[in-house]
């Protein structure tokens, strides 16, 4: 990991040098011990800043798509004829060029507007699991060596096995390497256990109906309604979301159970084909709720029924922008 | 399109234990008068013997 950080800053500072980004958009040491938090490099004296390890949890696509939006608004005002690029650099594994590749093939930019640093990923800590593995003890300083967390907390030192705590998109990750990118840090990383990837929803979808909705009434009653999923989410990226119009309301603002539930639902189901797996609104989650049992399904009826895995492919079309006459299911349609 | 977002919906629906087959998708053309009584008739008996929905329904008041 070292050897990747130090190549990775020094790919950061020559593309800053060289101008062919104007902003790297990276993981810097976070305030707390153990932790990562996404930053943005203009300058190349900042570079060194830059980390990658097990904790870089956030998915990045979502502030690159942030950037463009933000200085496409920019430009609207300006000529045509004297409008600027803005190429924002990204430090990006398996996930995050995935999400790139949604964003692209759903047109919110082109491929030259942003300039990807690859890199292998192979997986990242799950804080709130870790923090269940330690007994709920606060974390005092850490630090990651040979696939050992050590950590000196507040109930004395302590070891944890990296494996153990894994998130659990990463542990059953199919693409921990990036698909697309412009400069490739490193070798490749190896496969995790993608033959797993469904084994959850397969328990879960054995359940009875009623023992279903128990859980998914149980997990969405944790809900706050804080936002923060569809925040860090890439693939959200309305400028309005439809929790926030008002004309038509589509779902109550209150803490009512119903509308929390139809919020869930509701955004749960707009990531048919677009989500990712990269966990960062599971990670987000201050409550704890177990989105990922319900995302999981939607990616596992894309496939099954398309044949697609969202964003593995800059050829493919989003799955529900098409369809195939001859190959989709059909038992759904009503015939009388 | 549409039959791609509704296979995933009525699937999704079932999953998360919501009774997915209140979702009735067909294609009726504005020709076919006769069919379009036959789906309505059709659909109201299945939704008749299935009963009042209970699930992510909103009671105001």
């Amino acid at each position: 990991m070292e050897n990747i950080e130090t190549k990775l800053r020094e790919e950061a500072k020559r593309l800053l040098l060289e101008k062919k980004a104007e902003v790297i958009i990276g993981y810097e040491k976070g305030t707390l011990p153990l932790t990562a938090t996404p930053c943005f490099i203009t300058k190349p004296e900042e570079a060194d800043k830059l980390v990658w390890n097990n904790l870089c949890t956030q998915n990045l696509a979502k502030f690159v798509h942030d950037l463009i939006t933000q200085h496409k608004n920019s430009q609207k005002r300006v000529k045509p004829e004297d409008r600027k690029r803005k190429v924002i650099g990204v430090v990006a594994r398996g996930c995050t060029t995935r999400s790139m590749i949604i964003h692209l093939q759903e047109r919110q930019y082109e491929r030259e507007d942003v300039c990807i640093i690859g890199v292998p990923c192979d997986g990242y800590v799950d804080g709130k699991g870790l923090k269940v593995k330690i007994g709920g003890a606060d974390i005092i300083d850490g630090a990651i060596e040979g696939g050992q967390i050590q950590m000196k907390t507040s109930d004395g030192d302590k070891t944890v096995a990296l494996k153990e705590v894994l998130a659990d998109c990463c542990a059953t990750c199919r693409f921990n390497n990036p698909i697309i990118s412009d400069v490739m840090i490193g070798s490749a990383a190896p496969p995790m256990n993608p033959d797993a990837e469904y084994e959850e929803v397969n328990a879960f979808e054995a359940k009875s109906m009623e023992e279903r909705w128990a859980y998914f009434t149980r997990e969405m009653d944790k809900c706050m309604r804080c936002n923060a999923c569809r925040q860090a989410c890439p693939s959200c990226y309305c400028p309005t979301c439809f929790v926030e119009q008002s004309q038509p309301q589509w779902v109550g603002i209150g803490e009512d159970q119903t509308d929390t539930q139809v919020f869930q639902f509701m955004r749960l189901y707009h990531m048919v084909g677009r989500c990712v797996d990269c966990g960062s609104c599971v990670a987000v989650c201050p409550m704890g709720v177990d989105l990922r049992k319900f995302l999981k399904k939607l990616d596992k009826d894309c496939f099954e029924f398309f044949g697609n895995r969202a964003g593995s492919s800059m050829e493919d079309m989003p799955p529900l922008g098409k369809f195939d006459e001859h190959h989709d299911k059909g038992d759904f349609v009503y015939n009388p | 399109m549409a039959r791609r977002k509704f296979a995933t919906l009525k699937s999704f629906l079932n999953y998360v234990g919501v009774e997915g087959d209140r979702t009735i998708f067909t294609w009726v053309s504005a020709s076919e008068g006769d069919r379009w009584a036959q789906v309505i008739k059709g659909a109201t008996e299945k939704i008749k013997a299935l009963g009042p929905a209970n699930k992510m329904v909103k009671h105001i008041g």
